[in-house]
């Protein structure tokens, strides 16, 4: 997600004043603006242009205050993902929010994008992570809910407001997140599975596992097997389970995901030894922004989609249906998966994307978005879907946050 | 949009849409919906109605809207802030005959309910099954599902499972206009914004809730309770620190002061030890292969902290009566004053033992006794406040010493309430909490999806200029 055009402002803005002074100049002359943190998701929801007015965000960059005992932190929205990490590892704590180039993103933008990965089927995502937010409206107005203590439910929650609105409510200025302590072991569980059935009858059983899993990918298409298993391996699919606890929990985790995986009908089900998982971890972190590669692989078209998770292999079937060689890392267990075709021909947008991917995972009470898209011209209505009887209630609030519509235009469903 | 009708025939509208007998509208019907269980503030309804479908709510909101009478939705009214009071009259809808579970889904773990669902009867649909609701507030025998909505209600176990948001993947909603409309869903992350996080806990002044598709959690394999025993409050409070910080995030973590213990301890005779400052009742869950060694840990950092004893829950039997006496604690302050008033603050964990103090020393101040039984872990107060309501001026000297409290939780860099909601109780807290362009832009929100102001009218947001006038109750004026 890197073809946009990047133009930093030399003017870095570096705390909240200057964005809302920013946001009233902008707001009286009905300019828009488009604020951007790391510039990991520029494409998401539709690709900045050239003499677009990027409003830089990076300049926020201090923590605030962190008290490990309370397990909350304070950070302004600039503050880069891995200097978080490190900051919180230092009191072995952690966000468990799995985010593609963690060098560069900042928490600001994985929470206007609502960023999610591997590890949110034992841990949610930002919207369980966010406590406190202050963020400035389309009017320059700062404003702020929540506050830093755990449970608060004092006025409106902005924070599942604003967590995933992409920037169209107002800019995040600073974030109260709540934070976990580090397990203090890990490990993971792979099996391969010639048919995409065998995955479906073990994903059915560990449901009824007497503790969830932290993770738990299904790995489809053969660019996985090039890099990520480093040849090793031609499979169809394969199962990926990362558990989470003490010693001994993980061990029994462990143990009795091997122990499913046999009787659903798995091959050659294996416990990763821990530098080989880490380097598997590293591919499923970063698959939704570069592929199943280290390099780029460049494809066409990047979709989420979200169904519910028994759906998860229909909807597989189907995209690989289109192309036999898209790449899917299904977060099966969520009901969340993302595809990646390296050909999708602006022809097939209308007839398979519009006319069969979409109205299939509806269906199914899910939705379809698109990710990143190398087409050019595409309409939000094809980005994300057309109209529901909710979109009218996001409008009207648009119109109350963002009266003059600058706060990133045609980046959402409105 | 106004149309002029007398009580009578918009009555008979009401009864043409639910039914005669769904329809109450004589006072001695009525004086049940007049307030919740914040008992300082009451507001006869001009009429209760008890739909049975979306569709029916859906017409009520229309007729009323066509009249401009305000309505708002009811649960079971165990609400502790006023949220329940139908400020200014109007018609209040009762949506605990909507009581129905409609799906559960133990394969993509969610359950369908309708809004009237007691919160404990979903949880006994669901026993045998392997899978609970994880929120459990204290009334949850009597509490529906979509009164926990309104209020985002939380419970003990809270601490590791999070509160109602955390918990809620779809609703059906009929808005302020009197559409019906489906938001989220069964699948996670649907497109746009996030108006189910947005509509939980928004005390019923955004939408009227008529379905609701919670996630179901997997039982834990196992638990173990146990109940440490601690000679000051000090000590309780450092050791939940020295929990937390080690790592450890119990299932629950509940405090109950002397002043609990005591009332307890004559109403059910667990055999509490009567001198003890505060006990500590800790649960941690999982799986078993690590629980007698987290149970161990516990007890181990407990002691380390001079806990004078701890005592294990040996089996299932003593762990129901240890939870028993948590839940059941409120009921036991009956005997020991005719009224009380529980607050609901919260502050950061590390400043319970600086809040506690101060609780003290304000019960003193105002000779009100207070006795404290809360959600230690979550740093989730519930100091209860024992009163004569006979007695107006201990009324006035409990409401002094309530406001002393909350305010002393804002300057702990908390909050004044961590699960009951704003309600009536709280609003000119809002101001001390928030900016006055904070409000104003929650107030945005609300004329976004309340654009008429009719729906729950009077709760959360305070109006401009309110300050200054007599303030009998903490919280009167509202805005819309």
């Amino acid at each position: 997600m890197n073809s946009a055009t990047k133009t930093t402002d030399a003017n870095a803005l570096t705390d909240q004043a200057g964005v809302a002074e920013a946001l009233r100049t902008a707001h009286q002359a009905k300019l828009p603006v488009f604020p951007i943190g790391g510039q990991t998701s520029l494409e998401y929801g539709g690709a900045l242009s050239a003499d677009d007015r990027q409003l830089d965000l990076t300049g926020l960059s201090k923590i605030v205050d962190y008290t490990p005992r309370d397990m909350t932190i304070v950070v302004e929205a600039g503050v880069r993902m891995d200097d978080l990490a490190s900051t919180l590892a230092a009191e072995r704590q952690h966000l468990p929010i799995d985010v593609p180039r963690a060098a560069e993103a900042t928490i600001g933008g994985v929470t206007a994008t609502n960023w999610t990965g591997p590890r949110r089927l034992g841990h949610g995502s930002m919207r369980d992570y966010v406590i406190g937010i202050h963020a400035v409206d389309g009017r320059g107005i700062a404003f702020k809910s929540g506050g830093r203590v755990v449970k608060n439910v004092a006025g409106y929650d902005f924070c599942k407001l604003l967590t995933g609105s992409l920037g169209t409510l107002g800019v995040i200025t600073q974030l109260a997140l709540k934070v976990k302590p580090q397990p203090e072991c890990s490990a993971t569980v792979i099996a391969n599975c010639q048919e995409l059935a065998v995955a479906e009858t073990i994903l059915a059983r560990l449901v009824n596992l007497a503790a969830t899993p932290i993770a738990i990918d299904l790995l489809v298409g053969t660019a996985w097997y090039q890099e990520a298993f480093a040849g090793k391996s031609d499979s169809t699919a394969t199962l990926v389970v990362r558990v989470e606890g003490t010693q001994a929990e993980a061990e029994w985790m462990a143990e009795h995901v091997q122990y499913e995986f046999w009787q659903g009908g798995a091959a050659g089900a294996q416990l990763l030894p821990p530098p080989i998982a880490d380097c598997l971890w590293s591919y499923q972190i970063e698959f939704a922004d570069r592929g199943a590669t280290t390099k780029h692989d460049e494809a066409s078209l990047v979709l989420k989609i979200a169904v519910p998770p028994s759906a998860i292999l229909a909807t597989i079937d189907d995209l690989r249906s289109h192309d036999p060689a898209c790449t899917i890392q299904a977060h099966a267990a969520s009901g969340i998966l993302v595809a990646r075709f390296a050909q999708f021909s602006p022809a097939d947008i209308s007839r398979v994307l519009v006319g069969k991917l979409r109205p299939a995972t509806i269906a199914r009470g899910g939705c379809l978005t698109v990710l990143a898209t190398k087409l050019e011209g595409l309409s939000p209505h094809i980005l994300w879907g057309g109209r529901t009887d909710a979109t009218i209630l996001m409008e009207r609030i648009k119109q109350q946050f963002d009266p003059h519509n600058i706060l990133n235009p045609g980046r959402f469903v409105y | 949009m106004t149309a002029i009708c007398d009580q009578a025939t918009f009555v008979d509208a009401l009864r043409a849409i639910v039914g005669t007998e769904a329809v109450l509208d004589a006072q001695s019907e009525l004086l049940v919906y007049e307030c919740d269980a914040f008992l300082l503030e009451k507001h006869l309804p001009q009429v209760a109605v008890l739909p049975q479908s979306a569709q029916e709510v859906a017409r009520i909101v229309k007729l009323c809207t066509l009249h401009s009478i305000p309505f708002m939705p009811r649960g079971a009214g165990t609400s502790l802030a006023g949220g329940g009071a139908p400020v200014g009259g109007g018609v209040i809808i009762v949506l605990t005959r909507m009581k129905a579970i409609l799906e559960v889904n133990l394969r993509d773990r969610y359950a369908v309910v309708e809004p009237g669902v007691v919160n404990a009867i979903l949880n006994r649909h669901l026993a045998n099954t392997g899978y609970h609701y994880a929120p459990d507030p204290s009334s949850q025998g009597a509490c529906t599902i979509g009164g926990n909505v309104g209020t985002n209600a939380g419970g003990p176990h809270t601490l590791k499972y999070g509160v109602t948001a955390n918990h809620v993947l779809g609703l059906e909603i009929v808005t302020a206009e009197g559409e019906i409309v489906r938001l989220g869903g069964p699948a996670e992350d649907s497109t746009g914004l996030d108006l189910v996080g947005t509509i939980v806990g928004s005390e019923g002044t955004l939408a009227v809730v008529t379905k609701i598709r919670v996630r179901l959690t997997r039982n834990p394999q196992g638990c173990r309770t146990m109940l440490a025993v601690f000679d000051s409050i000090d000590a309780a409070t450092q050791a939940i620190s020295s929990i937390i910080g080690a790592g450890i995030i119990p299932a629950a973590l509940e405090m109950m002061d002397q002043g609990i213990i005591v009332a307890v301890e004559e109403a059910f005779h667990f055999g509490f030890p009567l001198d003890a400052e505060a006990v500590l009742i800790i649960e941690v869950d999982g799986l078993e292969a690590d629980l007698d060694a987290q149970r161990d840990r516990v007890a181990e950092l407990c002691r380390e902290q001079h806990a004078r004893e701890v005592r294990f829950a040996k089996d299932a039997k003593e762990r129901l009566q240890l939870w028993k006496a948590r839940k059941q604690a409120f009921g036991a302050i009956g005997r020991l004053s005719p009224s009380f008033c529980t607050q609901d603050g919260v502050v950061p964990r590390t400043k319970l033992p600086q809040i506690l103090k101060r609780i003290r020393e304000i019960g003193l101040k105002h000779d009100i006794r207070i006795v404290n039984v809360f959600h230690a872990g979550d740093g989730n107060l519930h100091p209860i406040l024992l009163f004569d309501e006979r007695r107006p001026e201990e009324v006035i000297r409990v409401l002094a010493a309530s406001e002393e409290i909350l305010n002393e939780c804002i300057d702990c860099g908390g909050s004044v309430t961590g699960e009951h909601g704003i309600g009536l109780e709280k609003i000119n807290f809002m101001t001390r909490l928030f900016s006055e362009d904070d409000v104003e832009v929650m107030k945005r929100l609300r004329i976004a999806l309340n654009p008429h102001g009719l729906l729950t009218p009077g709760k959360m947001l305070p109006t401009a200029g309110a300050c200054g006038m007599e303030q009998i109750h903490p919280g009167r004026r509202a805005a819309l």
